[in-house]
């Protein structure tokens, strides 16, 4: 178990802060880093080292706590303790803010993109989840009589004035669709499942709430409830099938959903699905357990822990998918030297795991599944 | 407990607006005892606390309690401005105000005047099975047999209050070469979006809002200076109610702008809610419909009392559609019959434009609920909102849905609230030009319709709200 995880390599990513959160693009091949410092970092490969190819500096008053990259690579989101969230446009190395989401009471706690690349969620300290939906100014253009505004279609139909410039920008904005109160406390972390427009959050109220699009606007649909301290983060695995949620609890626990008219007769209330309990993993953290990722190409399950260790999981090759058995097969003890804050799997490289932590640094490991295990 | 206020009030901090005092003014009574000296005490192992005297006998001492009520005497700083809020205006005050009326020496009595809104009255039919008319003629009936003396209908304040709307904008739509901050024109009669425009966007948006009172301020201007008057009362004499289907009412009521210094009285002393006139229906043991309909009281002697009346335009008072046919014919010409609306990105935020050849002449629209609010704020704050007014509601569905209504738990809401909309709708719909009583007052009670008077009593002012740092505000 020893060997299973190795270190490739270290960089003091926000020297003198912490650094909170991490994210590769889809790609696989930039890491970003966002901290205490205010500061977002991309970090890329050069030979065998990473190295700071662009540092974001001018787009938050306060700590980032998060990043999150779009499907499509292009751009990135950063959420701020400085109650913004700030939509970045990637030009090769450069990265431009495009625009600010403002609305939140405060600190922002959480960004995240669905798959469908339209759509961001957002969370925070106001106990609400939002949901904002991206338009480009339509190019689709009126042109009247001289004496009169030209006018310009929105996305949404309306005619608007438009002044003429001589190069004609897309501008992207994004709206609020949705504004959701169904958490108690403070929201930690949103996730999308990764095919379905079905968005899940995490809460110091305890629970796990999941949110779906009816009709013009978005209801909560299900609420997980078992662990018995803040939720941290959350993880769908590969297939979305299962959500993998983190406490401060000191416990994993690992929910599967269950649509109505199934097999194993899970009662379903309406058309919605339940979400179960079916695998909690306790007694392998001595701490809060504040991150969790599950990796989309090996299934592998990574934790950043309060007591400054990384561990990862594997399910058993013969475990019933109904009550999952999950085993240890990596338990690295002083990962960093303060608390691990974030765990992330490179998506296309497996195995390849970043972690960073209070201490500021961020790491590089290579994971290998021990034999037998 | 979840809120009862709306979604843009729970969002900003109520408490920014009722400050908790930070010093408890509760005056403990001390039984004093005669002699001097130092009493001890001790603390026994259960812990409570004896008081060991110079004799050696020794008395447990009761612990000091602040109860609530006490906190309401002073703005508290144990309870919460919602708490605050709720409780000072609730059913028993009302109550305990008619008692009080029933023991008092007649120079001490009040006159209590409720008045209630189209919309409660809505809900409450809709609750009873009966049409708005009977329903209005019942409640008249039930509130007076409590110990009410009057009871109006704030459509007829709401005729002022959509006037008001309808002459600003023109006179802002022509003095916007003027005035950058001219338009949009953004409704003001919803005081959850008043709030949190002033806590949230402050400055920013406040030259936007337009200065004309709420239906229920101008019915408080009505009461307690119009009608005071003509029953030859102090307004401080008079205790007026309102029946809304909100709890944002409640804080619309107690706004500073609201107190009459002179005599120090609200211009509106308690608004309950829908929920609130129905419990105190059963607690009274009335069974609405049982009752004799009484004949309907009017502000002034021209009106016919036979039945109420109400605006076209939707539940929310119908301010876009009154200001927009008003300014399609005074700045136009344009006679515009029928109002249609276009929605966009969801139900509660939908347009309507007048264009006439080819050319956009008005763009006006409705944002209800919060979400719509943020994104109109954001495009104001952008310089990309195309509107010239917004009718701008807190409440997703406007006011017929507001949190005080009376929710049936064996029906679907949305079959509910269509029931409600089309009570509503029932009711006559009068113009507030023509409406019988109303020009009347604009010439004898406000001397003029652009008078200082009217200014005063018709309109009023937004404060931006500074967030407060004290200690007591941390929410952990």
């Amino acid at each position: 178990m020893k060997d299973s995880l190795v270190l490739l390599g270290r960089v003091p990513a926000h020297p003198d802060s912490r650094c909170w959160f991490l994210a590769w693009n889809p790609a696989g091949t930039l890491l970003a880093s966002c901290g205490g410092d205010r500061r977002i970092r991309i970090w890329g490969t050069e030979g065998d080292s990473w190295i700071c190819k662009s540092v974001l500096s001018e787009g938050h008053q306060r700590t980032v706590r998060k990043v999150a990259w779009s499907p499509c690579g292009n751009y990135l989101a950063s959420a701020s303790f400085d109650a913004t969230t700030c939509i970045w446009k990637k030009n090769q190395d450069d990265f431009e803010c495009v625009t600010t989401l403002e609305g939140h009471e405060n600190e922002v706690k959480s960004v995240a993109w669905a798959p469908s690349g339209n759509l961001l969620a957002t969370c925070s300290r106001d106990k609400s989840v939002w949901v904002w939906e991206g338009a480009s100014r339509s190019l689709q253009v009126d042109w009247e009589p001289p004496d009169t505004p030209l006018r310009v279609r929105d996305r949404v139909g309306s005619w608007v004035p438009f002044f003429f410039s001589p190069t004609v920008d897309e501008e992207d904005e994004y709206e609020c669709v949705s504004v959701l109160n169904s958490h108690t406390q403070d929201v930690k972390h949103v996730v999308w499942h990764p095919s379905q427009e079905l968005l899940a959050s995490a809460s110091y109220d305890d629970t796990v709430k999941l949110y779906r699009e009816e009709e013009d606007d978005w209801v909560c649909c299900a609420t997980l409830e078992g662990h018995e301290s803040t939720v941290w983060s959350l993880a769908f695995d590969p297939s979305g099938q299962r959500l993998a949620s983190c406490s401060d609890d000191r416990t994993v626990r690992i929910w599967r959903q269950y649509l109505p008219d199934n097999e194993q007769g899970v009662a379903c209330s309406g058309s919605d699905p339940s979400w179960k309990c079916i695998c909690t993993l306790s007694g392998f953290h001595s701490r809060t357990i504040y991150d969790i990722a599950w990796c989309q190409l090996t299934g592998a399950l990574a934790t950043a822990c309060g007591d400054d260790a990384i561990r990862v999981f594997q399910e058993d090759p013969n475990s019933d998918p109904q009550q999952p058995t999950f085993s240890l097969t990596a338990h690295l003890h002083q990962a960093h030297s303060q608390d691990v804050n974030c765990v992330a799997w490179n998506p296309k490289e497996p195995g390849l795991l970043a972690s960073c932590s209070d201490d500021g640094e961020v790491a590089f490991w290579k994971y290998q599944r021990p034999e037998g295990l | 407990m979840a809120s009862p206020f709306s979604g843009a009030l729970q969002l900003t901090d109520l408490d920014d607006f009722i400050g908790p005092s930070q010093e408890c003014i509760k005056p403990v009574k001390v039984e004093k005892r005669p002699g001097s000296g130092v009493a001890k005490i001790r603390i026994e192992d259960d812990g409570s606390y004896f008081q060991v005297n110079q004799d050696g006998g020794t008395r447990r001492l009761e612990k000091a309690k602040v109860s609530l009520n006490d906190c309401l005497a002073c703005s508290g700083c144990i309870t919460s401005a919602e708490t605050v809020l709720i409780t000072q205006q609730s059913h028993e005050e009302l109550k305990k105000v008619l008692d009080a009326n029933k023991m008092a020496a007649p120079s001490q009595q009040r006159l209590v005047v409720v008045s209630v809104s189209p919309q409660s009255r809505a809900s409450l039919a809709a609750r009873f099975q009966l049409n708005p008319t009977d329903t209005a003629r019942k409640l008249t009936s039930f509130f007076k047999k409590i110990g009410v003396h009057f009871v109006f209908d704030t459509a007829f304040s709401r005729h002022f209050s959509l006037l008001e709307s309808q002459r600003e904008f023109v006179r802002r739509f022509r003095g916007q070469a003027d005035c950058r901050q001219a338009l949009p024109l953004l409704a003001s009669a919803c005081p959850g979006w008043i709030c949190y425009a002033e806590k949230t966007h402050g400055s920013f948006i406040l030259p936007y809002i337009s200065t004309a009172r709420s239906p229920q301020q101008v019915m408080g201007s009505l009461v307690k200076d119009f009608f005071a008057q003509q029953q030859r009362l102090t307004p401080d004499k008079i205790y007026h109610v309102t029946v809304m289907p909100c709890y944002d009412k409640k804080l619309e009521a107690s706004r500073p702008d609201f107190f009459n210094q002179e005599h120090q009285t609200r211009d509106v002393d308690c608004v309950l809610t829908t929920g609130e006139v129905f419990r105190l229906l059963e607690e009274e043991d009335v069974s609405l419909p049982d009752l004799e309909p009484a004949p309907l009281d009017s502000l002034c002697s021209g009106a016919s009392a036979e039945e109420p009346t109400s605006h076209r335009g939707g539940g929310s008072g119908g301010y876009l559609e009154h200001v927009f046919r008003h300014a399609a014919r005074e700045l136009f010409g344009i006679h515009v019959a029928e109002v249609t609306y276009k929605p966009l990105r969801n139900k509660d935020f939908q347009e309507v434009t007048l264009e006439k050849e080819g050319q956009v002449l008005l763009h006006f629209a409705m944002a209800y609920g919060f979400r719509n609010i943020q994104n109109l704020v954001q495009r104001l704050k952008r310089g990309h909102c195309p509107y010239h007014y917004v009718e701008v509601m807190a409440c997703p569905s406007g006011c017929l849905n507001g949190g005080g209504q009376l929710q049936a738990p064996d029906r679907p809401s949305r079959e509910l609230l269509q029931h409600v909309e089309r009570l509503y709708g029932m009711v006559r719909a009068e113009m507030p030009e023509d409406a019988p009583g109303v020009q009347e007052l604009y010439t004898h009670w406000l001397q003029g319709t652009d008078s200082e008077c009217a200014g005063r009593l018709l309109h009023t002012q937004y404060h931006a709200v500074e967030k407060a740092n004290t200690g007591l505000g941390i929410r952990w």
